[in-house]
């Protein structure tokens, strides 16, 4: 499926389902995200992370609002509980079917978003790595002069961000000798098209929420 | 070409600003969950979301005052969440959705000041905006509406100084070695 209209699929389910207090579509979207993550493989490591991540905030709010809100409502208590799960099983099918090169391409062709946006992040994405190695470093040399760096001290951001400043320098030198240039019109290697298909799917799913919305508690 | 526009470097810089505090968020994970645990029991389990909200606002004032350009703020805030999400981060796309919200939180404090004063004032602004916006949201993301009002008014005031002391005094003092080393445009 075309990765923009993926994305623009999701962040519009996740906001219609915020402004709207159902426990139905909720379960249902989980359970329709979960059948097509075993679809793609995804292991049981990562179904165990899945469950974990929103357990804690889940449980506070569920717990906040059955026993110590005014209302005490069990129902409210259960949309919201489920609404995590329902946040981020959609994230994952996400994140776990998408490429994010592909992302770039498809929101540069498109949705016409400038490609200094999209090549910029992209590069920045794959320095991931190496900042966190960055990071260990400027905490170790800190460490061996006796001093720690603790993560609210601001000396630690300063230096990384010291690193961030030459790197970006760095970096946007290299695609521009590369023959980047912001603002011109790019060839391309790879298309990436919107088909019928794709508009089909989008739309159906969008339909089927809507009805599950209005017909489902 | 115009002045007043993000250009490659800037934005792999903002990029890199946001993958600077993921790293170094990722740390602080564990405070959120550990709130989370001594407060559900007193009733007051959300609270951790509003006492931990400035540590994941900070990248964008940060980025306001390092790039004195409108816009940046937004972005660093919210290229922070496209990072998280590519990562394969869990709560993916609704980061997209929180980062822009925040994003334009932290935006707002710059927009009142006009984009020319880069005090203690602007910062106060930001994180004043950054708490209504976000408490916005939250309202509707996390069910405020349900909570009484002696609650929600105890979590407004713990997020307003969790913004203020994280966002707004720690970004100072970051913004401040910054300029120290010469290393902010005029």
């Amino acid at each position: 499926m075309n990765p923009s209209l993926k994305l623009f699929l999701i962040l519009f389910l996740s906001l219609e389902l915020t402004f709207t207090n159902k426990l139905w579509v909720n379960i249902i979207v989980i359970t329709v995200c979960l059948v097509l993550l075993i679809h793609y493989h995804f292991r049981w490591q990562q179904f165990c992370w899945l469950i974990f991540i929103p357990l804690f905030p889940a449980i506070a709010i569920f717990t906040t609002i059955v026993l110590f809100s005014p209302g005490h409502s069990l129902f409210y208590g259960l949309v919201l509980f489920s609404r995590l799960y329902m946040y981020v099983s959609l994230g994952t099918i996400f994140t776990f079917t998408t490429n994010p090169l592909a992302l770039a391409r498809s929101l540069e062709q498109n949705c016409h978003l400038p490609s200094k946006y999209a090549y910029g992040v992209l590069a920045a994405l794959n320095l991931i790595p190496k900042m966190k190695q960055a990071v260990t470093t400027i905490y170790i040399a800190g460490q061996m002069r006796g001093v720690t760096l603790h993560w609210w001290s601001p000396t630690l951001y300063f230096k990384a961000i010291l690193v961030a400043l030459q790197w970006s320098d760095q970096l946007a030198q290299a695609m521009e000798s590369h023959g980047f240039v912001e603002g011109q019109a790019r060839t391309r290697t790879i298309n990436i098209p919107i088909t019928a298909r794709d508009w089909v799917i989008t739309s159906t799913l969008i339909i089927l929420i809507q009805i599950i919305v209005i017909a489902l508690p | 070409m115009a002045k007043h526009q993000l250009h490659l470097r800037d934005i792999i810089l903002l990029a890199l600003i946001g993958i600077i505090f993921g790293v170094i968020y990722f740390a602080a994970g564990f405070i959120y969950n550990g709130l989370t645990i001594l407060l559900t029991p007193i009733g007051y389990g959300p609270m951790a979301n509003d006492l931990t909200m400035g540590i994941w606002c900070m990248a964008g004032p940060l980025a306001g005052f390092l790039i004195r350009i409108p816009g940046a703020a937004f972005l660093g805030e919210f290229f922070g969440a496209v990072v998280e999400m590519l990562l394969g981060d869990q709560w993916g796309a609704v980061n997209l959705i929180s980062g822009t919200v925040q994003g334009l939180g932290a935006e707002l404090g710059f927009t009142f000041t006009f984009y020319r004063t880069y005090n203690w004032l602007t910062l106060l602004i930001s994180s004043l905006t950054l708490t209504l916006v976000t408490f916005g949201w939250d309202w509707f993301r996390n069910g405020y509406s349900h909570f009484s009002g002696q609650m929600l008014i105890t979590m407004l005031i713990a997020r307003f100084i969790s913004v203020f002391v994280f966002s707004g005094i720690i970004v100072k003092l970051i913004a401040n070695m910054l300029q120290r080393a010469h290393l902010i445009k005029q």
